[in-house]
């Protein structure tokens, strides 16, 4: 099995997707995904972390594909430049390995990961959202900061996370119908997540 | 488009070679397509022709922008979508281009044709030079839509593994408009409409080549019914990615009105001829350069994110070395020879006059023009996209706008001229400042403890 947990930020999605794969014995990668591309690459892991979950739609890229002024046509970009675009390329070269090779099942957190494995065989794709009030708690926890600085942080977040995921996906982030579940933290709790979660993977495999 | 690991490893010089060779090979062909133009029309039309032409040279910015508008956008979306494996999305995409491609490009074509005279005028036409630039601008007009769909659909099956047919496309295009230019101009006797003629024709010839290769049963992204449907979602993207390139264009497009206007103002019609033939010598030399930078780009990209700081300073140098070449070429021929290279456009002698002055005021800076791009390149290729967006304004627009409103009105014609290698000057300095100090800032350090690190092992 494969699970893609897709969460938002505060959610508890990530710390789910850890005790689900504990729970089954399953391989767990959230940010260790970039540790691994980057390993893989040969390129340093910063590259990935700057890039990370974050779209730079930048000026730069449409730029310099441009055709120059100064006349003219026909000068469009032919060799590709190494962009956030790249960065995710490599990072999905790594996601799929890595589902291949995990024999008895992997849990992955973010990264689009349902999208990039979308034609693998045994996908469950989760996503995982909270309260809004109770999303500041876990983030006022989580980065010992005050509460306006969290409230700030999640729009901020959600914003990136759902440029970063429609930009590669063409999918809307957090929609329902691109998920197989979607899951409220706050009202069924983190554990009750995990169970319902887990009750989903029997399912899915006695089908 | 997976990232060789070779970047990393082989020796600099033989991936400059093997990544920069295509590039420049493609760039020098789009750049000689507008060269035999100008000398068919130089030599068959006379020289008044050549500056018809000139004052189109706007038109041409424009509607490139128009094509980034659509084209640079959805090629950035295509390639993520290829490098995903995602081929229905990257069919959709495709469609979506090839739609937008043709409503924008017929409403630019009716707008154009219905105001062709005004804004000619506008652009720095006479009553002399306007029924050239007219007959000439109708049927590139009429052909726009042609012109980027053949450039959008090129780069579609440069991107989707065909990159020898998208060459072999760019070149037929080349070599038939060459063929067709003396034909039309001279056999039929059909003037500067001729040049037009087989500038498009030419380009239909590509774009039914390009569109059967895409209806190929076997293609990853091929041509069907049903991925023609506008997806609003798809379209906005890639427009909002092509705004900054649009915004550019148009902005080139306003400076040439401005050299036009101000050639037009203080020297006459045929000293916009000569800007059009000084600008079809200097863009060679560009192209050649931007063709080593587009190879230069994964490389140091590459070498950056591994952090092999020593190694991406050798392609950066590499590549200076490269384009320093080919603009002092450029900038000994134009100074020693510039009647024989003048002489290849047009045999007026009051035109030629022109065009030896241009060529030999506006290739003075051009020995370190060369550092320059690269310089604005390497920052983009390092993710910097700020900093070589800021370089790569100042030679064109920053320093050139206020050089370009001052200077004339104190030297005349000449101030025109002496504008282009004065900003010129000017952004050499800047890129020279900002490189040095960031290479102090990032480089050197890193460099620094790579070196230990060899020591010490």
């Amino acid at each position: 099995m494969i699970i893609t947990i897709g969460r938002e930020l505060g959610s508890g999605g990530r710390e789910i997707g850890r005790r689900v794969a504990e729970r089954l014995g399953y391989g767990f990668y959230d940010k260790e995904l970039l540790l691994e591309a980057a390993k893989k690459s040969g390129l340093a892991p910063e590259c990935f972390e700057k890039a990370d979950e974050r779209t730079e739609r930048s000026i730069g890229t449409g730029l310099f594909g441009m055709r120059f002024p100064f006349l003219g046509d026909g000068a469009s970009s032919i060799v590709p430049g190494f962009t956030n675009d790249t960065i995710f390329q490599i990072q999905s070269d790594t996601l799929r390995t890595i589902a291949e090779s995990e024999q008895k099942g992997v849990v992955f957190v973010g990264r689009c990961a349902d999208y990039v494995l979308r034609d693998m065989a045994g996908l469950l794709n989760v996503f995982v959202s909270a309260d809004e009030a109770d999303r500041v708690k876990r983030v006022v926890s989580y980065f010992s900061c005050n509460e306006s600085v969290a409230l700030d942080k999640i729009h901020k977040v959600d914003r990136q996370r759902a440029s970063y995921y429609e930009y590669y996906t063409s999918k809307d982030w957090g929609e329902a119908r691109g998920y197989h579940l979607c899951l409220n933290s706050s009202r069924f709790g983190v554990d009750g997540c995990i169970d319902m979660i887990l009750r989903a993977v029997d399912e899915c495999i006695a089908r | 488009m997976a990232l060789p690991i070779t970047l990393g490893k082989e020796p600099i010089p033989k991936l400059l070679k093997e990544y920069a060779v295509p590039a420049i090979i493609a760039m020098t062909a789009s750049s000689l397509y507008n060269m035999v133009d100008s000398i068919f029309i130089g030599h068959g039309v006379g020289a008044m022709a050549i500056s018809g032409l000139a004052v189109t040279f706007p038109f041409m910015n424009l509607a490139s922008a128009f094509g980034s508008l659509v084209g640079v956008g959805a090629s950035t979306l295509l390639s993520v979508k290829l490098g995903a494996k995602d081929y229905a999305g990257a069919q959709k995409i495709v469609g979506n281009v090839v739609m937008l491609n043709i409503i924008i490009g017929i409403c630019f074509t009716a707008v154009s044709l219905l105001f062709l005279d005004p804004i000619l005028y506008f652009f720095g036409a006479s009553d002399n030079t306007i029924a050239y630039a007219r007959e000439y601008m109708q049927i590139i007009l009429l052909g726009n839509v042609v012109t980027h769909l053949y450039l959008g659909l090129n780069s579609v099956i440069r991107s989707s593994g065909h990159p020898r047919q998208a060459m072999a496309a760019t070149i037929v295009t080349v070599v038939l408009n060459a063929i067709l230019d003396p034909i039309f101009i001279f056999g039929f006797g059909w003037g500067i409409r001729g040049a037009a003629i087989a500038t498009i024709l030419a380009q239909v010839v590509s774009l039914v080549w390009v569109i059967r290769i895409l209806c190929g049963k076997n293609e990853v992204v091929r041509l069907h019914r049903g991925i023609f449907r506008i997806d609003s979602k798809i379209a906005l993207d890639s427009l909002s990615i092509g705004l900054a390139p649009f915004l550019m264009n148009v902005a080139s497009c306003f400076i040439v009105i401005l050299i036009n206007k101000g050639l037009q103002t203080h020297g006459g019609d045929l000293a916009i001829g000569a800007f059009g033939i000084v600008n079809r010598v200097s863009f060679i030399f560009i192209m050649i350069v931007m063709g080593f930078n587009q190879g230069m780009q994964p490389i140091a990209g590459y070498n950056y994110g591994a952090r092999q700081m020593s190694r991406m300073m050798e392609v950066f140098w590499l590549t200076v070395k490269c384009a320093t070449v080919i603009t002092t070429v450029g900038f000994l021929l134009c100074e020693l020879f510039p009647r024989l290279i003048a002489g290849v456009f047009t045999s007026d002698e009051e035109l030629l006059t022109y065009a030896i002055f241009g060529l030999r005021v506006t290739l003075v800076m051009y020995p370190l023009v060369g550092f320059q791009m690269v310089v604005s390149n390497f920052f983009q290729s390092i993710g910097l996209a700020s900093r070589a967006i800021f370089l790569s304004l100042t030679r064109q627009l920053i320093f050139l706008i206020p050089m370009l409103l001052i200077l004339p009105n104190f030297m005349g014609i000449v101030g025109v001229w002496v504008s282009m290698p004065a900003a010129d000057a000017a952004a050499v300095i800047v890129a020279f400042v900002m490189l040095m100090r960031y290479k102090k800032k990032h480089v050197d350090p890193l460099i620094a403890a790579e070196n230990n690190k060899d020591i010490n092992q």
